[in-house]
């Protein structure tokens, strides 16, 4: 079965990102979203508080980035680029969560895999993308 | 009689797509030359076009082009006005050749980014170091050189290791500066195989190796002004201030997206592969080198 006739794969990118945006407002530990320990953070210590919105930062950036492919197929070196940027925000994001509460991660609820999935989605999207050829654009 | 009719009708359709092969090898015929495709693009680009300008902006001999707009006749015609047009297969082939074009090339100096992002990158690039049928020179081997220390050095001072452009403290490794510098140099040369081996396995492409060991310090640079930038910051003690922290962040995406599009740029250039291919590889080594960091970590 050939999944590209019944779908266009480069709306899984839109699909990543829209998940990396909802996990910013799903719950991560103990019922808590990304925006309740952003809060909670905020007033104990400032200075790490801003790494609890970088999902949603990088949901943002992955959204325009693949919105841009859809829209016109010959910016897709851009949306790639676009897309390295805004993962890069969520690559900081995991790695400094995973050192920081290695212990909790078997604690985790939905928001994390909304998030993780988001991600692997916006990679498999880039992927997608870079393979696409500029062809394709009159028959999809 | 239906015998008849069944051996016209195959006549018929012999015919046409005799007729279609040759509409097909003239119209390929027609973009196999260099001032052929320049007439066509001339001529699309404005929607038409007068003798004059074509000569103008040709600078070939009147017979010359009187000879290519000849064989271009299925492409172009001339209207009562004496300019030139493009027929239905001629703005075929203006789009063919506007779509293709960029796709066909390996050299992307030459390319032309409309966007203010890829403009940006495009400035970003050393293109004259980074060049195709440039044999190794002194200057550029001891500028990749230094770029090579100073990337040790503040490795060193910074105590952290790298993993091809990712740069991360492994807290359970005892701080020897020595150590780091070392790890930097070794990184450089497993980096440099490993892409080698990729292109080589996986594209079947050699291109020049040794011109792309000579440069392949370059794409560091981007990381070593991150790493001397993250000193400044640590000596000042000023990176536990909140703004700083972030800057901090947001410059280090922003400097490995840079290294990325260099490294990008170079296997493009030296190892002949299309840039959507070279970006496949450098995606592929950078989220590699993370999951490492993210295994180590753990």
């Amino acid at each position: 079965m050939n999944i590209r006739k019944y779908i266009d794969l480069r709306l899984i990118g839109i699909v990543g990102s829209c998940l990396l945006i909802v996990s910013q407002f799903s719950s991560w530990y103990s019922g808590n979203t990304l925006i309740n320990i952003y809060l909670i953070t905020t007033s104990v210590a400032i200075e790490d508080s801003f790494l609890y919105l970088f999902p949603l930062i990088s949901g943002i950036i992955c959204f325009i980035g693949t919105f841009l492919v859809l829209y016109k197929l010959d910016y897709k070196i851009n949306s790639v680029i676009i897309n390295f940027i805004g993962l890069g925000f969520f690559l900081i994001f995991i790695f400094e969560i995973i050192s920081k509460d290695f212990p909790y991660i078997s604690s985790v609820e939905i928001g994390f895999y909304f998030a993780v999935i988001g991600a692997l989605l916006i990679l498999l999207d880039i992927l997608n993308v870079l393979k696409l050829n500029n062809n394709l654009e009159e028959g999809s | 009689m239906r015998k008849g009719v069944k051996i016209n009708t195959e006549n018929k359709s012999t015919k046409i797509k005799d007729g279609n092969q040759d509409s097909e090898s003239n119209f390929y015929y027609a973009l196999g030359h260099k001032i052929r495709r320049r007439i066509i693009e001339l001529i699309g680009e404005n929607g038409f076009s007068s003798f004059t300008e074509l000569k103008k902006e040709l600078k070939v001999s009147t017979g010359t082009i009187y000879h290519h707009l000849d064989t271009l006749s299925t492409l172009i015609k001339q209207k009562a006005d004496k300019k030139y047009y493009l027929t239905e297969f001629g703005i075929r082939a203006y789009d063919s050749i506007r779509n293709n074009l960029g796709s066909l090339s390996f050299d992307i100096s030459k390319k032309d980014y409309n966007s203010f992002l890829m403009k940006g990158l495009m400035h970003l690039t050393p293109k004259r170091i980074i060049v195709t049928n440039n044999k190794p020179n002194l200057l550029v081997i001891t500028f990749s050189f230094m770029i090579l220390i100073l990337g040790g050095t503040f490795c060193a001072l910074n105590g952290l290791y790298p993993f091809f452009l990712l740069f991360e403290t492994i807290p359970e490794i005892l701080y020897v500066p020595l150590f780091n510098f070392l790890f930097f140099i070794f990184n450089f040369f497993v980096f440099f195989l490993t892409i080698e081996a990729i292109c080589r396995i996986f594209y079947k492409k050699k291109g020049d190796s040794m011109e792309f060991l000579s440069t392949f310090a370059i794409i560091f640079l981007p990381s070593i002004l991150y790493l001397i930038i993250h000193y400044f910051f640590l000596v000042l003690m000023i990176n536990e201030f909140t703004f700083i922290g972030i800057f901090d962040n947001i410059i280090m995406i922003i400097f490995q997206v840079w290294s990325l599009w260099l490294l990008t740029y170079s296997i493009t250039t030296y190892k002949r592969l299309k840039i959507e291919n070279a970006l496949i590889i450098s995606l592929v080594l950078h989220y590699g080198g993370f999951s490492i960091i993210l295994l180590l970590s753990i």
